[in-house]
């Protein structure tokens, strides 16, 4: 067998090794080297120490609290993202027939109301007489002087002179 | 792939039930790999608080992505995936530099760490906390992608093809990687023996 160190892509054969994930087979081909061979030798005992030493770090369990404190943030990211996205959301996805009805009806009146109301108004004909509005007193007057002439015009019949 | 690890996996089943609006297979999800992500973050980042915090998001995102979950690889590849993005994100922006500094002081926001001997000595205590603060620092000298992979080969037991998913490399590069690491790793170690 050649030696696992002379080449790199062979190191990974020490490497199972030592973490005892090479197949029986191989790892006894392995041991008759490492017996012959110091630098692997010397490679398989630190590995050893580096595995025998990781194996004493041993991390903290999780909080009691950790599932409720993600729970909320998902309900929190839940409902801001429902939110948020409610407006945009397929009108097929809520069909409610009242609600169409409802619109319907809207579409209707306000097509109703632009027909008798245009928006824009259409421009006075130059040829047109213009009409000028008028004030009730202006109207009040005026029916006050037809009155006034029409008690003049009899005064003026009934006078003396006007016989002659 | 995808349709043969789906039948394979049942993470991933669980997965695309979560998918379907079935909240409780996340419930059985997050109980499952809840420990493994927070244990991987912890000796990341070195901060008990911050791996937490990290883990949340994890989960947070694995919940947020449901809609869109394909089963293109195993599930614990996927999650992995996250929380080493994340994990690594957070390495390098800084915000966790004190971490180094703190490892002397015994990480005061984690919660009581569990020790093997029922009643240990104070000098049995001392010597395990000495070692370990040289574990630890053995680890964080590490560079971050060579961290990553020795602690999903190391602690995950995850084989080469699954840590080169996770980290988006060859496989060759994560044995590479490996060598690397564990020659770092016994320079500093070795006397322990």
């Amino acid at each position: 067998m050649n030696c696992p160190l002379e080449a790199r892509e062979n190191a990974e054969l020490l490497l199972d090794y030592c973490h005892r994930k090479l197949n029986p087979e191989a790892a006894a081909d392995l041991e008759d080297h490492i017996a012959i061979c110091p630098a692997c030798g010397e490679f398989a005992r630190n590995q050893q120490t580096v595995w025998k030493a990781l194996d004493q770090w041993e991390a903290a369990p999780a909080s009691a609290d950790f599932n409720r404190r993600l729970y909320a943030r998902i309900d929190r990211d839940v409902s801001l993202w429902d939110k948020l996205t409610r407006p945009f959301r397929p009108a097929t996805l809520r069909w409610n027939p009242l609600a169409a009805v409802a619109a319907c009806a809207v579409v209707l009146m306000a097509g109703v109301m632009v027909e008798r109301y245009p928006s824009t108004p259409a421009p006075p004909a130059k040829d047109m007489a213009q009409v000028e509005p008028v004030q009730p007193e202006q109207v009040e007057r005026a029916l006050d002087a037809m009155d006034l002439l029409t008690e003049f015009s009899h005064h003026v019949k009934d006078s003396p002179n006007a016989k002659m | 792939m995808g349709g043969a690890v789906a039948a394979l996996d049942l993470d991933t089943e669980l997965m695309l039930r979560v998918k379907e609006g079935d909240g409780a297979s996340f419930g059985v999800l997050l109980d499952k790999h809840r420990s493994a992500v927070i244990h991987f973050l912890f000796r990341m980042v070195q901060n008990h608080a911050v791996a937490e915090e990290l883990a949340q998001e994890v989960f947070l995102r694995v919940y947020r992505s449901r809609s869109t979950y394909e089963p293109t690889a195993k599930f614990t590849t996927w999650l992995f995936r996250i929380a080493t993005h994340l994990a690594l994100n957070s390495l390098r922006d800084g915000k966790y530099e004190r971490v180094q500094e703190r490892l002397d002081d015994d990480s005061k926001d984690m919660p009581v760490r569990q020790v093997r001997d029922v009643r240990p000595s104070v000098e049995q205590s001392m010597v395990y906390q000495a070692k370990l603060d040289e574990i630890r620092r053995a680890i964080a000298a590490l560079p971050d992608k060579q961290r990553a992979a020795v602690l999903m080969h190391k602690y995950e037991e995850m084989e080469y093809s699954r840590i080169a998913e996770v980290l988006g490399c060859s496989e060759s590069a994560v044995k590479s990687l490996l060598f690397r690491a564990y020659e770092s790793l016994r320079a500093r170690l070795a006397h322990m023996a």
